[in-house]
């Protein structure tokens, strides 16, 4: 955990990849027990994802499970085994909280989805995240990071001012999976607080599409008002707005305020551009762009990206660097707060891991602990806690429960 | 009990843009009262932003009314001493504080935390500045993109080879939204546990950080920056958009198993190249995209996007239609599902709402965003007991403003 806030309460969680893994990883910073089952084959599905530990691929290497599943104790279980199944009922039972990621109809045919649920544990919050819910036309479809961006209408936004000769285009690796698995915490947290005032129960059924659809606000507006359409190849009537080169990578220049337009003229040495007519608004610098740019250039070309950054933002210029990871690691502003927090691997020694955004002023930080290695908490939890002895633990093994 | 998760809960809210807002209108859908502070003095950009050189500069005609739904409004102008006590007769009568101003403005107003707990002492206050509110760069300004750029999303989005590429939708704001949300949560249990209020951080440039961790972890374990890689997987393919019948119309398919290539396949009709060894398996797949996109796209540009998606969904392929804002309002799953909705909104008439991410049985019935200062009677009079002539000298004065 990072801060002891939710001190007692106890999470099962059931599922694969980004949205429901990464909802009760929120939940096990926050302090909550996470008891993370894996079914015994192979395990949750990112554990094949990269990257992997010095490019070598094994289930114990992924750097997108180890970050996603820190913080929980980790199961194996089979839950189509009738065993397998009575063990998961005896842990839902005594869990305020069940999160799973799976299709609506695989849970129905595991006897797992609510209408079970509840009957064995009514006090319990089940948390669904699926990429199109429990319900409608699409419930059954199959989704994933790149169905669910265009579903949710961010696709096709994507990106500004883009060329309309190429398809749309995806953000990086799973943002948006982790969104959703966000806003499922966050729905999640709401109605734990419920339980804990009227010790009933509720059911949360997330969509990813609905969770990439809050991202769609200013096409939304627009279309609303106006009826127009927004698309990946408007030209906007603001410039600059747009990721320029420099002399050792990228920054982001905007200035949507003319009093950022005027000191950064003075930034680039050209006080005098600010006279300048064809540039006296974000409106007429986007009908000049095309002059403008060049200019603007032969200046960003000369200079670094921590340089153009520093001195913008001393100006007060909304500037931003386009970091790469090794600059992300390094920022001394990120370090200043100990967001990075170095992780100790089973064997392996310590590995840096990006920490979480908030800071809690009343409850101490801890260290992190590190993802489960498959099965790593069987003994603990299966002879600990449900009283199976070590031999029962060989014989479910060798039944294929465990 | 029929009642929402967060009733009875009453939170202040000094928040403008879209992070502030968006985490102040989550918490009206789980059945928070959220009253916002606003005031002429400096509005809101959203309520004035143009979202066209063409339309009409109303302060109740903004992007404001999509993500401050749900909530109240009312006016008080901090630059006013008054204004500042009114504030603080609110915070008496509230659990919580929001606020996404840069961090050294409530501090300059002498409200900060420090001082808002000496008027309620188990008080909640959760900052969602843009870099964090301690650090040496805490008062570094920026939008959304700044925040996205310096986060590290930017310089692994774009396409294969060419330069990093600028959000078109900058998630960075709800994600910053949604993050405090979670974090208010989390403090309100813990309040309820033990007593205690406390002041909560939340720094949307780690939000973003955080929900990237692959482009993180590829540089600490092997000390690469991701590349750009458009629309395609680290394994699978085909992984892609595709160009479909009509102007400018796509669809997205992937293909993540040998199973689901051959259910592809027989969508297609079983062309002679599907058999062809360069696609034999997932890798020869993979290493042969640019030659598989293309005879893809052949076969996707004499069908609509939904033709294709409903084809390859009914034989178990992934495959979403590249929706638009119109077509996703229409969107026969949305609107079943009611995740954007009518609203009428007193100014703005019939506007499209989206709801927040998730259905349940007791997700707060959405009131439109509020008018300036819409509900000052309610605030000033019934909250903190004003008499008439007292509200009628305040306004005078423009301290209700």
């Amino acid at each position: 955990m990072f801060y002891k806030a939710l001190d007692g309460v106890k999470v099962v969680e059931f599922g694969n990849l980004v949205t429901g893994p990464f909802c009760a990883k929120i939940l096990a910073d926050f302090g909550a027990e996470v008891i993370k089952i894996e079914e015994p084959c192979c395990g949750d599905v990112s554990r094949k994802e990269e990257p992997f530990y010095k490019d070598v691929p094994g289930i114990e290497n992924s750097g997108l499970f180890q970050y996603v599943n820190m913080n929980k104790l980790g199961i194996t279980l089979n839950p189509e085994t009738a065993t397998g199944k009575e063990i998961f009922v005896q842990l839902l039972k005594g869990a305020d909280i069940f999160v799973e990621n799976n299709p609506p109809k695989r849970m129905k045919e595991l006897g797992l989805d609510y209408k079970f649920v509840k009957e064995i544990n009514p006090r319990i919050v089940m948390t669904s995240i699926t990429p199109f819910g429990q319900t409608g036309p699409y419930k059954d479809y199959k989704g994933g990071e790149l169905v669910a961006t265009h579903l949710g209408g961010v696709g096709y936004l994507s990106t500004r001012e883009g060329d309309a000769t190429k398809e749309p285009l995806k953000y990086p690796a799973h943002l948006f999976s982790f969104q959703a698995g966000l806003c499922a915490a966050s729905a999640t947290l709401g109605s734990l607080y419920r339980q804990k005032l009227t010790g009933e129960g509720m059911q949360l059924d997330v969509s990813e599409q609905e969770s990439v659809i809050q991202n769609v606000n200013s096409a939304i507006a627009r279309y609303s008002y106006m009826k127009q359409i927004s698309r990946r190849t408007d030209v906007l009537d603001l410039a600059p707005h747009h990721i320029l080169p420099c002399k050792d990578g990228y920054i982001y220049a905007s200035f949507v305020e003319e009093h950022q337009w005027r000191r950064f003229v003075e930034v680039m040495g050209h006080p005098e551009w600010a006279d300048n007519e064809l540039f006296a608004n974000a409106q007429i610098r986007s009908q000049y762009w095309d002059a403008l740019k060049p200019l603007m250039l032969e200046w960003t070309m000369q200079y670094t990206v921590e340089d153009i950054y520093r001195r913008s933002q001393e100006k007060g210029i909304p500037l931003g660097a386009v970091r790469n990871a090794e600059q992300v690691l390094e920022d001394k502003q990120m370090k200043a707060r100990d967001f990075f927090v170095d992780v100790e691997r089973k064997g392996e020694g310590k590995l840096t891991f990006p920490g979480v955004p908030y800071r809690f002023s009343e409850i101490q930080r801890e260290a992190p602990t590190a993802a489960p290695l498959l099965g790593q908490n069987n003994e603990e939890i299966y002879c600990g806690r449900l009283g199976y002895s070590k031999r029962d633990l060989t014989r479910l093994k060798e039944a294929g429960v465990i | 009990m029929n009642i929402a998760p967060l009733k009875g809960i009453r939170i202040v809210s000094l928040t403008w843009v879209w992070a502030g807002p968006w985490m102040g209108a989550m918490l009206a859908d789980m059945g928070a009262e959220v009253i916002k502070v606003e005031t002429r003095q400096r509005l809101d950009a959203q309520r004035v932003v143009k979202l066209t050189k063409d339309s009409v500069e109303d302060l109740n005609m903004g992007q404001f009314n999509f993500t401050n739904r749900g909530i109240k409004s009312c006016t008080i102008n901090m630059k006013e001493p008054e204004g500042i006590e009114t504030f603080k007769k609110l915070v008496a009568v509230c659990d919580a504080v929001i606020t996404n101003f840069a961090p050294r403005v409530l501090p300059g107003w002498g409200l900060g935390y420090e001082e808002l707990k000496k008027i309620k002492p188990d008080l909640i206050m959760v900052t969602l500045p843009a870099f964090g509110s301690i650090g040496p760069d805490k008062d570094y300004v920026s939008y959304a993109s700044t925040i996205e750029a310096v986060g590290g999303l930017n310089i692994s989005f774009g396409y294969p080879g060419e330069p990093p590429v600028l959000s078109g939708t900058y998630p960075a704001d709800p994600v910053g939204g949604v993050y405090g949300a979670a974090a208010f949560m989390a403090a309100l249990i813990y309040r309820n546990e033990t007593g205690k209020g406390q002041l909560v951080d939340v720094a949307q440039s780690e939000g973003v950080t955080s929900l990237i961790p692959e482009v993180i972890m590829e540089q600490v374990m092997n000390g690469r920056t991701r590349p750009r890689m458009g629309n395609r997987d680290d394994i699978m393919a085909p992984h892609g958009c595709y160009p479909c019948k009509g102007e400018d119309k796509w669809v997205a398919i992937a293909v993540g198993t040998d199973e689901e290539w051959k259910a592809m396949c027989k969508v297609m009709g079983n062309p002679a190249w599907c058999k062809d060894e360069k696609f034999v398996d997932q890798y020869s797949r993979w290493k042969n995209q640019d030659e598989l996109n293309r005879l893809v796209a052949e076969w996707t540009k004499n069908y609509g996007p939904y033709d294709v998606q409903n084809l390859m969904q009914k034989a178990g392929v992934a495959a979403g239609s590249s929706l638009d804002i119109g077509e996703l309002v229409r969107d026969p799953h949305v609107v079943k599902r009611g995740a954007i909705f009518q609203q009428n909104h007193k100014v703005a008439g019939e506007i499209n709402i989206y709801r927040s991410p998730w259905k349940s049985a007791l997700t707060e019935k959405n009131r439109p965003a509020p008018l300036l200062g819409e509900d000052n009677d309610y605030v000033f009079k019934k909250l903190l007991g004003m008499s008439d002539s007292e509200i009628m000298r305040l306004t005078e004065k423009k301290v209700i403003y």
